[in-house]
């Protein structure tokens, strides 16, 4: 497996805070990584580190052979790596079809065609997202608009797509739901999944990450990760009951 | 140093400290209505000309004396501030971006405010002046300052105390600086939050109105007074920090001293770019003001 | 639209037919080519601050640079008006860009205010150096531009009617073909969310960057016409207030669409005109109008028609 993802040695200090400490992750190709933690151990920030939304004190981020350290957002994008966003984001006061028109903008030259493009029509079709075109973002409910917000991210084609606790506030229904969807995305491109419980992260991921203070603790398959004495008593055994 | 360079720097000192505790009041009431209300009243200017031109008109139409006349004037204040709040602003009161929205209204209020003030009072006269209270000059130790304007200044100084003890010690005050740090924390403690705007904006046009009031006792003025006070307030609320009484007051008082130091070289129009240049600066590399915690 | 043809060539025989239907009525003709040269304004604000989402307040002073600047250079230095006028034009859009550059950094009511400070810097600067621009007096009797087609002779009345009726339409035409390209959607994109639309691919920086510079060309190409137009500029011209008119014309039709600008300044344009010597009264109405957009009606008129024509969802 050759890596998709290196990031090496990010650090990012807020005040006298770390919100990362010298945090080195790689992903491979045709993996599924996942990152748990309780709140404010990094996880959130380690995305935005990545992807360039916000800056880094030190370190390097290498995706698919391009360096995006240091780059706008954009810069990310174009090379394949796109986000989800812990709070759902979508141009909530436009309808479906417009969000999907100005997500599929930088790839797609003639907008007016994009929803009959057939890989377009395969996307909506799979998340059913078809019957909502005329709807108001806004309007969706929190199922729909996560929906939304993966089929915009899918239009450009990415290698790697990094989701922020993709079921959070679902309904014990709808996290089926999604979590049926999510096994499926893997066969359209990688997937990085941070969550907040052991048990999402264990269906998805191959390989996941624990993190605390800023800091990996543990890098291993979740069975390995569940019997690491130090995860379990930094991080499991007090949140994950 | 001859008697001449002492009187023009006396002048410099007592107009600075005039200007500066009349620029300091203004700002205060512009930079409370924002911190509370999250409102940028642009036309601060024209409640500032207001005030002094009511004044001139219940003084040279009905022969009222000048502190009656000022004290009618504040009064007015209070309707007028309860109905803009009643017709324009709490009709924002939960929008998220209001201040733009609320920008461009005050905006549209200026302008409407310089084209009534224009075909009304523009053509009754171009300058405007209020019968001094006091006449006679006052010695403080060697330097000489007219009792006019001493008095202007106790009640300008006067006033600024008087609103530090509210914010402080009143149970007003605090809720105000409850609502500044954290409206849904403070509607959760029981602050109501609606009474709280309402009377932010009444005391902040008060303030207005008073600033106007004072410099209209202690210096002739005109109508484009309201646009240079506007520019001038916002610049001292922007560079103090918005929402910061103590920030209005330390740079209102600065500014006012640089107009006085300023006007008796030069022309104003530099005084002007200093604050604009001051007040972009800050924008820019300190957006939150130099007085926020 | 799927077949734009029959509205361009109609709209442009109305652009060639007005100016010359109304060569014998001075004053209509006034009217007329004011509108014109306000639909240029309004079209180019628009692209600011309807699709990108950003206000500039330092419109008319972009305005402004350019006209001083050409005026200076086809009187002072003796250049053509057509060498002047583009110069000019480039410059002031350059000088625009650079004014743009806030609103990287700051949002929102931050970057109005930012542009607001700029204009106000502006004004006072046409009224400061009064060497270059004659201070408030203004700078009066600029000479009509040179005619392209005779020698010797000069492009006024009628021809002068003709040629900026031409640039309005060209300048409502480029913006509605930029508005339906993908960089107009980027703008939308960024005027809806920047961070969602960064993380989509759009560079933000980039689109607002070259928003501001289409823009300031818009702002700017019309200052020179206005000059010779009106044949008289003063820092009165380019000022606060006249920012503050183009973006109510831009809101009062209705932000982000063609149609709204197009209503806006055809039924606000005119008025002045209306009112002539109680400009004071014009000032009024159209800060009254600032209100009732801004409390009433933030889609403009455009918005409110829209609203009621298009079904209502379950």
């Amino acid at each position: 497996m050759t890596a998709l993802l290196e990031a090496r040695g990010l650090s990012r200090r807020y005040g006298g805070v770390h919100a990362l400490r010298d945090l080195t992750v790689t992903q491979h190709r045709g993996e599924a990584l996942g990152m748990i933690g309780p709140n404010g151990s990094g996880k959130s920030s380690f995305v935005n580190a990545v992807t360039g939304n916000i800056r880094l004190d030190t370190g390097s981020v290498i995706f698919d052979g391009t360096v995006i350290s240091g780059r706008p957002p954009h810069v990310a994008m174009r090379a394949g790596l796109t986000r989800g966003y812990q709070a759902v984001r979508v141009f909530a006061t436009r309808p479906v079809a417009d969000n999907l028109i100005l997500a599929g903008l930088p790839h797609h030259s003639d907008a007016d065609r994009l929803l009959h493009d057939a890989d377009v029509a395969d996307i909506l079709a799979w998340l059913d997202l078809a019957p909502l075109l005329e709807r108001l973002a806004g309007a969706l409910t929190l199922f729909e608009q996560r929906r939304l917000e993966l089929a915009m991210r899918l239009l450009a084609k990415p290698k790697l797509i990094m989701l922020d606790e993709p079921v959070g506030g679902l309904s014990p229904v709808e996290v089926r739901a999604m979590m049926v969807l999510l096994r499926e995305l893997r066969a359209r491109c990688d997937i990085f999944i941070i969550e907040h419980t052991m048990h999402v992260i264990r269906a998805l991921a191959d390989r996941v990450i624990v993190m605390v203070g800023g800091e990996k603790i543990a890098d291993a398959p979740p069975e390995e990760v569940l019997r690491d004495r130090r995860v379990i008593e930094q991080y499991l055994g007090v949140s994950d009951a | 140093m001859d008697s001449e360079t002492i009187l023009v720097g006396v002048s410099i000192l007592t107009t600075g400290l005039l200007l500066g505790a009349i620029f300091s009041l203004a700002a205060s009431g512009v930079t409370i209505v924002y911190g509370s209300i999250w409102l940028p009243n642009a036309s601060n200017g024209q409640f500032f000309l207001i005030a002094p031109l009511i004044a001139w008109l219940l003084v040279t139409s009905f022969g009222l004396s000048t502190p009656a006349a000022a004290g009618l004037a504040l009064i007015l204040a209070v309707p007028f501030s309860y109905f803009l709040e009643a017709t324009l602003i709490r009709r924002f009161y939960d929008v998220p971006n209001r201040n733009i929205a609320y920008f461009m209204v005050t905006l549209g209020l200026t302008q409407v405010f310089a084209g009534l003030l224009n075909i009304t009072f523009g053509q009754w006269s171009d300058q405007f002046s209020l019968p001094p209270v006091l006449g006679g000059i006052s010695w403080i130790g060697p330097f000489p300052m007219q009792n006019n304007r001493l008095l202007v200044l106790c009640l300008a100084i006067t006033l600024l105390v008087a609103l530090f003890s509210l914010m402080r010690y009143h149970r007003f005050g605090r809720a105000l600086r409850a609502v500044f740090q954290n409206r849904e924390a403070a509607a959760l403690r029981g602050v109501d939050v609606r009474a709280v705007y309402r009377t932010s904006f009444l005391l902040g046009t008060l303030m207005i109105f008073a600033a106007g009031l004072l410099y209209g006792m202690a210096l002739s003025f005109d109508l484009t007074l309201a646009w240079n006070m506007a520019v001038t307030v916002f610049a001292i609320m922007i560079v103090g920090g918005p929402g910061s009484v103590l920030g209005a007051v330390v740079v209102g008082m600065m500014f006012g001293f640089t107009q006085a130091v300023v006007s008796a070289f030069a022309t104003p129009t530099i005084a002007s770019f200093a604050y604009l240049g001051a007040m972009l600066g800050v924008l820019l590399l300190k957006p939150d003001g130099l007085f926020t915690r | 639209m799927s077949r734009p043809w029959p509205l361009l060539a109609g709209s442009l025989a109305l652009c060639i037919g007005l100016p010359l239907a109304l060569a014998g009525a001075p004053f209509a003709a006034y009217i007329v080519t004011g509108a014109f040269l306000q639909l240029l304004f309004a079209a180019g604000m628009n692209l600011l601050s309807g699709y990108t989402g950003i206000t500039p307040l330092s419109f008319a002073g972009i305005t402004g640079i350019s006209a001083y600047l050409c005026v200076g250079l086809v009187m002072r230095a003796g250049w053509s008006f057509w060498a002047a006028w583009p110069v000019a034009t480039l410059v002031a859009a350059f000088v625009g860009v650079l004014l743009g550059l806030p609103a990287l950094r700051l949002r929102g009511f931050y970057f109005v205010l930012s542009s607001l400070v700029v204009q106000t810097v502006l004004t006072l600067a046409f009224t400061a150096f009064a060497s270059l621009t004659n201070g408030d007096t203004g700078i009066s009797q600029i000479p009509p531009p040179s005619s392209p087609f005779v020698a010797g002779g000069t492009l006024g009345g009628t021809g002068l009617d003709l040629l900026i009726a031409l640039v309005g339409w060209a300048g409502v035409v480029i913006s509605w073909r930029l508005a339906g390209s993908g960089f107009g959607r980027r703008l939308v994109a960024v005027r809806e969310d920047p961070e969602l639309a960064e993380t989509l691919g759009v560079d933000v920086v980039f689109c607002k960057l070259a928003a501001f510079f289409i823009s300031s060309l818009y702002a700017a190409a019309g200052g020179p016409l206005m000059a010779v137009f009106v044949g008289f500029i003063s820092p009165r011209s380019f000022d606060l207030l006249a920012s503050l008119n183009i973006w109510l014309m831009v809101a009062f039709g209705g932000q982000g669409s063609i149609a709204g600008p197009l209503i806006g300044t055809l039924i606000l344009a005119p008025l002045p005109s209306f009112l002539l010597g109680y400009y004071q009264v014009k000032d009024i109405i159209y800060g009254l109008l600032i209100i009732t957009v801004t409390v009433a009606m933030p889609g403009g008129i455009h918005g409110w028609i829209s609203n009621r024509m298009r079904p209502r969802l379950p």
